[in-house]
């Protein structure tokens, strides 16, 4: 079976699953404050000098990249581990002449996809509530779309080795409560850890390191940091391409007992 | 007899261990935070436990929240995977004693987690803050008082997150909602009393000695009243169309 239709059919696997409706909501949750505080931007661009659509679309993201979209991606990882799980489905599909390495990657392709969608939604959802704010506050608060886009990409690609890791995660361990707690818990100090030199150790940090980082660049009165892009190649290559190869590896071990 | 029939339940779910590390986890917050930069708060003028919970609660209860919505999304799905909800309601046993059941569980929990909060924060008073001499019995009072006020406020969040899982029985849908709950609180607006009400906001707020917290008690019990009776109504539309 070639790869393609692999994906084709774990896309099948989630159909109804209503993952949709609860990305949708969660970008929905995101810009409702921005919608109810549209003045605020106008407060903070003249504390560190940002333009107020800029500040207005960034504060948005920073949100998303804190805590939103790394928790909608824990989500997604149950999703994507619980369909096969509920009626062992993952017995059947192991019985199936189909490599496990090819599954797994298939699974995770879907990750990334579902990361993409999540991140098209929000965009889609900053356009909306730009265009309101615009409305309220008569200011031209959106921004073209190839900047927005740009944004958004280095978001996307930023997360990559963060998903890696929550694949490895849910993939290696078996017990619902500790591979969940495991993914959410880490989320919790990338905060922390993003103001910190050694940011670059904590994939799991790098999407909000990205977004306030862009913050930096686009506010005069702050400096952003130089992002040494050696360290972090090395690192988010290195253990990308090692949670990807021990998932592979771990994939239907447990069933296979 | 309920209560201790769901403990059983939770034996290979690995319930307790991942409530007692959150627990750990949630009390080595204020401790590093207190090793690495002591002196930033030492130098204040206010009740030492005051100083450590203004520095550290946010981080912290936002782990206990998310542990509450893990631990009762798996209380529940521990129930629906393998359609052990259906034979649980074939028997002569009332429907709601399940959620109830589940509830004292979470109480149980709950009350753990806090207390190995309580004691990070109480060793961290009684290291760094030297003058107040010692844990002193004015101390512990001060910290019982604190940690058992955040346990009610804790505890309409539980019930939600119990009742949400009892309403899905995927687990991600409930899990994903429970998600979404906690991140609306993140994006309230922090110390007003209005904004508070939201079950999953309330475990934010900290005694702070004024006439909103008796209010807040007060509404965290409606809360948790209002939920249980909206467990008890799900559970008689859902047996009705089923």
């Amino acid at each position: 079976m070639s790869f393609l239709s692999l994906i084709s059919i774990e896309f099948h696997k989630i159909r109804r699953s209503k993952i949709l409706l609860i990305l949708l909501t969660a970008a929905v949750f995101l810009w409702l404050p921005a919608i109810f505080h549209g003045d605020v931007s106008f407060r903070t661009s003249a504390d560190f000098g940002i333009l107020p659509e800029n500040n207005f679309m960034i504060q948005g993201f920073l949100g998303m990249s804190w805590f939103m979209f790394p928790a909608a991606m824990v989500v997604c990882t149950v999703l994507l581990q619980q369909t096969e799980r509920n009626n062992h489905g993952i017995l059947k599909m192991l019985a199936l002449p189909v490599s496990t390495v090819g599954l797994c990657l298939a699974k995770f392709v879907v990750l990334l996809c579902l990361a993409a969608l999540q991140i098209a939604l929000t965009v889609g959802m900053y356009y909306i509530s730009a265009a309101i704010v615009s409305h309220t506050q008569n200011y031209p608060f959106v921004l073209p779309l190839p900047f927005v886009l740009r944004e958004a990409g280095l978001i996307f690609l930023y997360s990559i080795p963060m998903l890696t890791f929550f694949w490895l995660v849910s993939v290696c361990i078996q017990t619902p409560i500790f591979s969940i707690g495991i993914e959410l818990a880490s989320i919790v100090p990338s905060v922390l850890i993003i103001n910190t030199k050694l940011w670059f150790a904590y994939p799991m940090a790098y999407p909000l390191f990205a977004v306030s980082n862009e913050y930096g660049r686009l506010a005069s009165a702050m400096t952003p940091s130089d992002v040494n892009l050696t360290p972090l190649l090395i690192v988010a290559l290195s253990s990308s391409v090692l949670c990807l190869f021990l998932s592979c590896l771990r994939f239907g071990k447990y069933e296979r007992r | 007899m309920n209560l201790g029939l769901e403990f059983k339940k939770t034996k290979r779910t690995g319930l307790i261990p991942a409530f007692a590390a959150g627990g750990i986890l949630a009390a080595s917050i204020p401790i590093l935070n207190m090793a690495v930069r002591a002196e930033m708060y030492t130098g204040l003028v206010a009740a030492p436990v005051q100083i450590l919970l203004d520095a550290n609660w946010s981080i912290m209860s936002m782990l206990n929240l998310l542990l509450i919505t893990v631990g009762a999304t798996l209380l529940y799905h521990a129930e629906y995977e393998n359609n052990a909800l259906q034979k649980m309601c074939s028997l002569p046993a009332r429907e709601s004693g399940l959620f109830f059941g589940k509830f004292l569980l979470m109480i149980l929990l709950c009350a753990m987690t806090l207390t190995l909060e309580a004691l990070g924060i109480a060793f961290c008073t009684a290291h760094w803050f030297s003058q107040s001499a010692g844990l002193s019995a004015g101390l512990c009072t001060e910290i019982l008082q604190n940690f058992g006020y955040e346990l009610l406020l804790l505890l309409p969040a539980a019930a939600l997150s119990l009742l949400l899982a009892s309403a899905c029985k995927n687990m991600w849908v409930s899990l994903g909602i429970g998600v979404i709950c906690v991140f609306i609180a993140t994006i309230l607006p922090i110390g007003r009393f209005v904004p508070s009400l939201f079950p999953f906001a309330m475990p934010y707020r900290l005694l702070a000695g004024t006439a909103a917290d008796i209010a807040l008690a007060i509404a965290a019990l409606l809360e948790l009243s209002a939920i249980s009776l909206g467990e008890i109504i799900l559970i008689k539309i859902r047996r009705s169309l089923t």
